[in-house]
Parts: C-alpha cells; structure tokens; sequence
C-alpha cells in the first residue's frame, strides 16, 4: 500500500478554496442568524403570547432537529415551496441559519433574563428612564454572557457546515472528497481534510477558551 | 402541488427499522461517550502529569474537527492504515464515541470541579480515603450536577447519528434518502422524517430538564 | 447586672498549674508551629497546649490564624515548620497514618458542609459505615443516638435542604461525633447561622463540654467564650498574643492589645 502525500499539494488550489468557502459560509450565516436570534428572542420575551409562542414553538422545532436533515428538507421542500429554483449555496444557507438563530434566541433569551429584573429594578429606582435603564445596565451586563455562548455557538457553527457538502456545496468537506473520488487518495486526502479543519479549528477552539475566561461570570 | 403520503405507509417497516437503529445506535453512543468521558475527565483531574496534555490535546482537537470529518476518516481512511474494515454501525460507533466523548469530558471535569472544597474537607475530616471522597461524595453530586449535560450528549448522539448515513448506516436517514429518492416523493418523506426526529428529540429534552428540577436540590452543597 | 468579685489573676504560671486536665498529659502540643501561603505568613511559630477535657476558645481578627491552626491540628493543611503530637506523637506524613489520625479527631465547619445527596440520619452514619468498616443498621442506630443527643431525630429522614442552618449545623456536630473522636475541632461554628438559631448550636456545645469532651473552638461568640470555655487564647498575625482563663483574658487581660481587640468587638465586660 503506497501513500502519494504529493496529492495534497497538487490541489491546495481547490483545497484553500474549500477552506475559503468553509469560513465564508461560516460568517454568512452568523451576520444573518445574529438578527434573526435577538428577533426571535425578543418575540419570546414580548407580552403578545401569539408571538411568543411563535417564538417558542420555531425554537424548539429547529433544536430538536438534526441538522443534516434540516439541509436535505430545505433542499427539497425550498424550490416547491417558493416555485424558485435555489441554488445550492442559498439552500445551504438558509438551513445553516434557520439552525443557529434558534440556538442563538436561546443565547440572547437566556442572557436578557439572567440579568432582567434586580438590575433593571435598581437602575429604575435610580432615576434612569427604561431606554437607559436597557442600555446602560441590562445590555451590557447581558452581552457578557451572551459573548462565551455566542463564540461556542461559532465554533459548532464552523463544524456544522462540513455537512453541506451532502447538497454538493464547495466548502472544505466537500472538495476534498470530490478529490479524494477523483484521485483514488483516500487516506492522503480524508487525512488532508482532517488537518485543515484542525489547523482553521483548534486556534479558534482556543479563542473560545479565552472568551469564556475573560467574560466568563462570577456571580 | 399534489401530497402523497403512500410511500411512507407501505415503507413503514422500513421506517420502523431504520429509526430503531437510530436508537440503538444514539443510546450506546451515548453510554460509551459517558464513560469514556469519565475515563478522561478523571485522568485529567487526578491522573499522572504527563497525561494532562495529551488529554487537553485530544479534546480540542475534536472541538475543532467535524463529526463528519471524523467518521468519513474512521471508516475509508483508517483500515487503509491498520488493515481491518469497520462495519457501517461500528465506524460510526467509534467515530461518534470519539467525539462526543471530548465534550462529556469537559462536561465532567466542571462538574467535579463545581463541588464546594469545603465537601472534601468535610469527608477528609471524617478521615475518607481520596477515592472514597470521590466515590461517595464528590461524584454523586456531580452526577446530579450534570443531568442536564447527559441529556445534551444524548441529544448530540441522536442528532449525530443521521450523519452516519454518509457511510450507509441503516438509520432512520437513510432510510428517509432511500425511499424519498426512489418514491420521488422527497417533501413527503423529509417532512415525516422530520417529525418523527422530533418526536424523539424533544420528549429527551423535556424528560432530562423535568427529572433534574425534581433531582437539583441533592446536588447543591 | 452580676458582679463577680474580680481577683487579681495570679501569675501565668499559677494559672497554668491551676488548669484543667494539668495533671493529665496534655492531649495536643503544638510546638512552634509555622504556616506559609507564598509570601503570606499564617503561622509564626506557634507554641500551645491542649489539655484533656479541657474547652479552649481561639479568639482574634480575621486572618490571625486561629482557623489555620485547626487546620493544621487534623491535618488538612501541612506544616511549613515545627510539629504537632497527638498524645506525645507527631502527627504522620503518610497519606493511610494521616487518615488514621483525623479518625481521631472531629471538625465542624462554619459552612456546615453537610453532604447534599444524603439524608440527615445518612450524614451522621457515613463516617463509621465508610470510614470504620461499622455495620450499617449498627452505624444507623448510633447515628440515631446522637441526632437523639442534638434534638434533631425528627429530622433524620430530612436532607439537608429541608433543614435550616441551625440544624444543619447539629447534624453536622452528630456527624463528627460518630466517629468517637478525642478531640472536637469547630471552626467558627456559629459565623453563618441567624441569631435566633446560634444559641442551639451553642447548647449543643455547652452539653458536649459539659461531658468532658476535649474541643478547641475557633469562634466570635465572647459571651460563650467566657462562659464556657477554660481557657482563652488570643491570636494576631499568626502569633499567640495572649493567653489564659477566661477570667483574666476578658476581665483582667495582661496584654494592652487583647484589650484593644475586645474593646473593638464592643466588649465591656
């Protein structure tokens, strides 16, 4: 059994092009699911019980879902659903961020209630009106516990999108197995592609660490 | 738009198969994960010097590797290397195992250290040996502790069980990809499939948060 | 008010020979014992002795040492210098000997630390059933004793949540005293109870005294100080300042700074 390694060298072209579209997809669709999940969330906290309920019942379907097959249904069920013909991308998209803004309503949810009422309450008594008071006092304290989930949720989220590649989209995972089908190099390339996600991956698991130590909460 | 539901109905056992390998596999992944996530957990925490960074090393590595990465390589690439071939389930097995058991571990390791000092001063005082400590104090409250984490990686294994079907592992998606692809029905069928990984994940979810409000308080010290 | 007729206290070495349990070997010597936290020096070579039978109260500011010590006497913190002997032996270095050792001893905690996942009756039987090998309905029936000696039997099916300060700190005294201990060690015992309930706990204390029982109690409580114990050591700054009775330590202290000290606390005595 004899290795060629060379393979890998040959197409870093199309491996760093991957690599590319990993990282975009990746910030894609966290500008987008960012929004969609204070939407969501402040649909969740809001006194209309249609809207959060809407909120709550959108949530736990998407958490509650494999991801790869929210990816194949969107596939599908997108064009018929729309009579639009979406490329592959766009419907990679859309699943990606129909995923992550239901754990991000979480996030932002849990961060705003978990500083809520004491705070809100003594910033009032004050004298702050409830614009300052959200502003000044609650946000701020929540965005420091919404940064640590916020960054784990990039890290999955970075993971997650090896799984478009099912739809053929050209991220990472999905060049390196076209090369892999193309080239006969199965350990050489699955090998490749193993170390590229670690090389992207490990220094941003470790951005990760430090975001929680340094905005970490001691109560 | 015409809906047919028949090729789910006359596939049903087909279905029915699939979805309890789904189970069979999610609930030993599960376990092994636990287990091994103990393993490493407790090696990181009391073991020799050295083991610590090979430890930290293997749980980041696997927090920055994909599942699917991991099993496509446990499965085509690895008996390159070693010679022997997995079958589907075991490959996926294994490659589930090994990454979920980075995250039980994590898991783990906060929750033994989450136990106030002053519990292990107080069975120190009593004169327990340390592995009696962590037997009948330390890891009972942890235990409790984690609940709701053993339900996470529960959720995380059912979840990444559908990705097996990459390798062709008889579970519930890929039975959903073989008749969606032959029935020409793929609405229909994704949309049950759906449903019905719902129907699984979210009573998990549920159960795991409902025991632990029952259960919370004999962890807190 | 009551007055006690103040006698001028003899000299040290008279009080000393007056004390209780002095004709007895001592049942703790600390000799010239140091602690250090990196720079931070806890312990600068303190010299005591606990006799038998004998209630000795460790008074002083926070961060005089009084709670180190303790820690040190059952060995949950180690030496930087000097030694302490349990009945004339020093106490051992060996992981398996140090257990053996704080068999010997009982410690009760400011923060209770009663253990969450068992029942009262299941706290106080831990210690023989784990530690001594004992039978468990043996162990259960002497954890019961003892919750009967505290007041609490009621409560022994109760788990620590469904138990207020006060009692969790009884149970946790029935704890320690499962094992048979020579000596109590209690570390500031009644720092985290409301007022109402402190006085329980101390009842508890007075009993235990009151049988004979060897304790070293590191505490605030001065009124309890004074009444109960024998005899009254005051730390500052890891050193032993001052110690004696009761009655010279808070009527008629030999040192200007002990009376500095309880003049802060509000002590007129």
């Amino acid at each position: 059994m004899t290795f060629d390694w060379s393979v890998i060298w040959t197409h870093r072209d199309a491996l760093l092009q991957g690599a590319a579209m990993t990282v975009g997809l990746t910030v894609v669709t966290m500008l987008l699911a960012v929004p969609c999940g204070i939407v969501l969330a402040l649909m969740r906290l809001s006194s209309s019980r249609l809207l959060s309920n809407a909120s709550l019942a959108f949530v736990e379907f998407f958490r509650n879902l494999p991801l790869i097959l929210v990816i194949y249904w969107a596939f599908y069920v997108l064009p018929i659903a729309f009579n639009v013909e979406f490329s592959a991308l766009t419907t990679a998209l859309a699943a990606l961020v129909l995923n992550v803004s239901a754990y991000n309503a979480e996030t932002f949810r849990a961060g705003i209630n978990s500083i809520r009422k004491g705070q809100l309450e003594a910033a009032l008594a004050v004298g702050m009106s409830r614009r300052q008071a959200m502003f000044k006092v609650v946000i701020p304290q929540a965005a420091r516990r919404i940064l640590p989930v916020l960054a784990s949720t990039w890290i999955s989220l970075f993971k997650d999108t090896s799984l478009v590649s099912v739809i053929a989209v050209g991220e990472l995972a999905y060049t390196a197995m076209q090369i892999r089908a193309q080239t006969f190099r199965v350990l050489e390339m699955l090998t490749a592609m193993a170390a590229l996600y670690w090389l992207m991956g490990y220094p941003q698991a470790k951005l990760v660490d430090w975001i929680h130590k340094k905005y970490g909460v001691k109560e | 738009m015409d809906i047919d539901f028949s090729p789910l109905i006359e596939n049903w056992r087909f279905f029915a198969g699939g979805l309890g390998v789904t189970v069979a596999l999610s609930v030993i992944s599960a376990l092994t994960s636990l287990l091994a996530g103990l393993a490493i957990a407790l090696g990181r925490l009391y073991g020799p010097g050295w083991l610590r960074p090979v430890l930290v090393f293997y749980i980041d590595t696997m927090r920055a590797i994909p599942v699917l990465v991991v099993l496509v390589w446990i499965y085509f690439a690895f008996p390159l290397l070693a010679g022997v071939t997995f079958p589907p389930f075991w490959a996926a097995l294994v490659a589930l195992t090994l990454h979920i058991a980075a995250y039980a571990a994590e898991v783990m390791r906060a929750g033994i250290e989450s136990i106030r000092p002053g519990q292990t001063r107080a069975a120190l005082a009593l004169g327990m040996s340390r592995a009696q400590i962590l037997r009948k104090v330390i890891l009972p409250q942890a235990t409790i502790r984690m609940l709701p984490a053993f339900g996470s990686v529960l959720t995380m294994a059912i979840k990444d069980t559908a990705i097996a079907t990459v390798i062709a592992v008889p579970e519930l998606m890929h039975r959903a990809e073989t008749v969606a692809g032959q029935s020409y029905r793929p609405v229909e069928v994704y949309t049950a499939v759906m449903v019905a990984y719902f129907c699984v994940l979210f009573p998990v979810t549920r159960g795991v948060d409902r025991l632990y409000q029952r259960l919370a308080h004999l962890g807190r010290s | 008010m009551n007055h006690t007729i103040r006698q001028p206290t003899a000299s040290p070495q008279a009080a000393a020979a007056r004390r209780k349990g002095a004709d007895l070997p001592p049942v703790l010597v600390y000799e010239n014992v140091r602690k250090m936290y990196g720079d931070f020096v806890a312990l600068s070579g303190v010299s005591l002795q606990v006799n038998k039978g004998e209630v000795m109260c460790l008074i002083g500011p926070s961060g005089s040492g009084k709670s180190t010590l303790l820690r040190c006497t059952n060995a949950l913190e180690t030496l930087n210098g000097g030694r302490v002997l349990l009945d004339g032996v020093p106490l051992p270095t060996r992981e398996a000997d140090v257990r053996k050792v704080r068999q010997r001893m009982g410690m009760v905690f400011q923060s209770f630390e009663l253990f969450p996942h068992k029942s009262a009756l299941d706290n106080v039987a831990m210690g023989p059933i784990t530690v001594l090998g004992m039978n468990e309905e043996k162990a259960r029936a002497r954890a019961m004793a003892l919750l009967d000696k505290v007041g609490l039997v009621a409560k022994a099916n109760n788990f620590p949540a469904n138990l207020s300060g006060g009692q969790q700190q009884r149970v946790a005294i029935a704890r320690a005293l499962a094992m048979e201990p020579e000596v109590m060690l209690f570390d500031e015992p009644t720092s985290a109870l409301d007022p109402e309930t402190v006085g329980e706990v101390l009842n508890v204390m007075k009993k235990l005294a009151q049988e004979g029982m060897t304790m070293i109690v590191v505490t605030h409580e001065m009124s309890f100080a004074q009444r109960v114990a024998n005899w009254v050591v005051v730390f500052e700054n890891g050193a032993i300042m001052e110690e004696g009775p009761p009655a010279q330590i808070f009527d008629n202290p030999t040192v200007a700074r002990t009376r500095d000290f309880l003049g802060h606390l509000g002590w007129n005595g």
